[in-house]
């Protein structure tokens, strides 16, 4: 049975208009018009343990919809998904102390005290015991070369010193899962690479699985097997990349970020 | 599981503490503040006609100071920080704890009204025992009024805290913006006697002044202080803070609960 099972996954928002012409903005305030958008529609995938699966789109076709559903953050409006054995909109507490998760546009560590302070508090708050998080503690602050940041508040790190941080704040309590919403955004060259080579490792080393939204096409070529394509809230692609690449590439050689444009091109996204 | 939300405590305290200039800023403005009042409240008891309220001057100088120390707890708006939690979508971070919302923003809460007590009301609070004359703060009005003081302070800030948790609960609803969490400040603060005591409102509103919720914020500890509450009726004063506690702690987590469920976490 997959690690992650989604059937049908739908969710609507509502979005309020102002009505248009004369006397709007005075009409506006006592009558407004709803609008509903659908950002999934109808979204099925299975991922297996261990699987680090890049998952790909436009803006808006529904990527970060689907993390926070997946994340137990947000209810949908309709299907089902099972992770671990569970509903994640159910069981949220249950479910998010086995998952970690980046979003690459906010933070989770507390801005104005030293980093080591907001890792000691994820120590309580997943209740890790002593041992089992200073042994994890130092092989990230090894791997990740957190060493001389820890002392440092969140507010004076860089983004790539602080995106390091945030990647070991999400996996301190050795989550069976990590989800990574645009972790690589705004991160120069040598800190995206590092950001990589950590994550293939990790994922090979603990055997954590991975599910990685981003708009880097070198991200998803040097780390999924698999990569899955959404689009207007439904799921267009679902494969390897080799495939992805032979199917949508004009001539031998093209650069990947072509290759998706005409992609999304073709799907009329 | 305890310990978690021990620790947000502590994370929060030690957060706030580094705006020491800005409490200690709150602390001048209170000072000021209350000397003013108590010009006010001079001439008022001074020329006065007719028979007097329920208290004596001495007695509402005293208030006021008592009011100055409890200031923290005064509900005039929720932690600044869930304020911008919520209306960014940042709660989508938070909810991604193992945490029960309410506990977990309930800790971080409380700890944020600490600095505010010890760096702006305390330094305040003891400062005004050096005025002179009748502008002076005075000793509490009996020893075993003070030991009474002491437990009714701690439940008014277990009262506010989860006044401050429904009002959070509340402006969960982000739409709703923060027209009716200031509703709900505004009522607390009258109602807690922050602008003038409750026993110099009329008389016939007395019984209710006294069972209503917000009471017990400021107007009982300060009465068991300076002495308008004798130490045999203590109890009453704080079997009602602890029962409109019970009673904004049942509400803020149902609404909460509620609230959880169809909270749509904004931005991408």
């Amino acid at each position: 049975m997959p690690q992650i099972e989604l059937s049908k996954i739908r969710k609507t928002f509502k979005i309020y208009e102002r009505p248009e012409g004369k006397w709007a903005l005075l009409r506006g305030a006592f009558s407004r018009t709803a609008r509903t958008v659908t950002a999934l529609d109808g979204v099925s995938f299975a991922i297996g343990e261990g699987e680090l699966v890049g998952y790909i789109g436009p803006n808006g076709a529904g990527k970060s919809t689907t993390v926070k559903v997946m994340s137990g953050i947000l209810t949908p409006d309709g299907g089902a998904c099972v992770i671990n054995g569970r509903t994640p909109w159910k069981e949220r507490t249950a479910h998010v102390a086995e998952i970690g998760v980046v979003f690459g546009q906010r933070s989770q560590l507390w801005w104005d005290v030293p980093v080591s302070d907001s890792f000691l508090l994820l120590r309580d708050v997943y209740n890790v015991p002593r041992e089992t998080f200073k042994r994890r503690h130092d092989e990230l602050t090894e791997t990740l070369g957190l060493g001389g940041l820890l002392k440092t508040p969140a507010r004076q790190l860089s983004l790539g010193q602080r995106m390091r941080c945030e990647l070991a704040a999400a996996l301190l309590h050795s989550p069976r899962i990590l989800f990574l919403d645009e972790p690589t955004i705004g991160l120069d060259a040598v800190s995206k690479l590092a950001l990589r080579s950590f994550l293939k490792e990790e994922n090979r080393r603990s055997g954590v699985t991975m599910l990685l939204t981003t708009h880097d096409m070198d991200d998803v070529e040097a780390l999924c097997d698999r990569v899955m394509v959404i689009g207007h809230g439904k799921l267009l692609y679902d494969g390897g990349m080799p495939a992805l690449k032979a199917r949508y590439a004009a001539r031998e050689g093209e650069d990947i970020d072509e290759v998706i444009a005409r992609m999304y091109e073709e799907m009329a996204l | 599981m305890r310990k978690a939300y021990l620790s947000i405590f502590r994370i929060r305290a030690a957060e706030s503490f580094q705006y020491r200039i800005a409490a200690l800023s709150g602390s001048l403005t209170s000072f000021l503040w209350a000397v003013i009042e108590i010009a006010a409240f001079t001439v008022f008891f001074k020329y006065a006609r007719g028979p007097g309220g329920g208290l004596t001057l001495e007695q509402t100088v005293s208030h006021i100071w008592v009011r100055e120390l409890l200031l923290f707890l005064q509900p005039y708006n929720i932690d600044g920080d869930l304020l911008g939690k919520l209306t960014s979508g940042d709660v989508g971070v938070e909810l991604c704890r193992p945490l029960d919302l309410y506990w977990h923003w309930f800790a971080r809460t409380s700890a944020g009204k600490l600095v505010v007590f010890v760096m702006r009301c305390l330094v305040c609070f003891l400062v005004a025992f050096l005025l002179p004359g009748g502008f002076a703060a005075r000793p509490p009005a009996s020893p075993a009024g003070f030991l009474l003081f002491v437990p009714a302070v701690l439940c008014a800030f277990l009262l506010c805290s989860s006044f401050l948790m429904l009002m959070t609960a509340v402006r969960t609803n982000i739409t709703w913006g923060d027209g009716p969490m200031y509703l709900l400040g505004l009522a607390g603060g009258l109602l807690s006697g922050g602008y003038l005591p409750l026993q110099l409102w009329p008389g016939f509103m007395q019984p209710f002044l006294l069972l209503q919720p917000f009471a017990g914020i400021c107007d009982i500890p300060a009465r068991l202080y300076i002495g308008s509450m004798e130490p045999s009726e203590a109890w009453l004063g704080i079997a009602v803070q602890l029962f409109w506690s019970v009673v904004f702690i049942a509400v803020g987590r149902f609404i909460m609960a509620r609230r959880v469920k169809t909270l749509v976490v904004q931005g991408g």
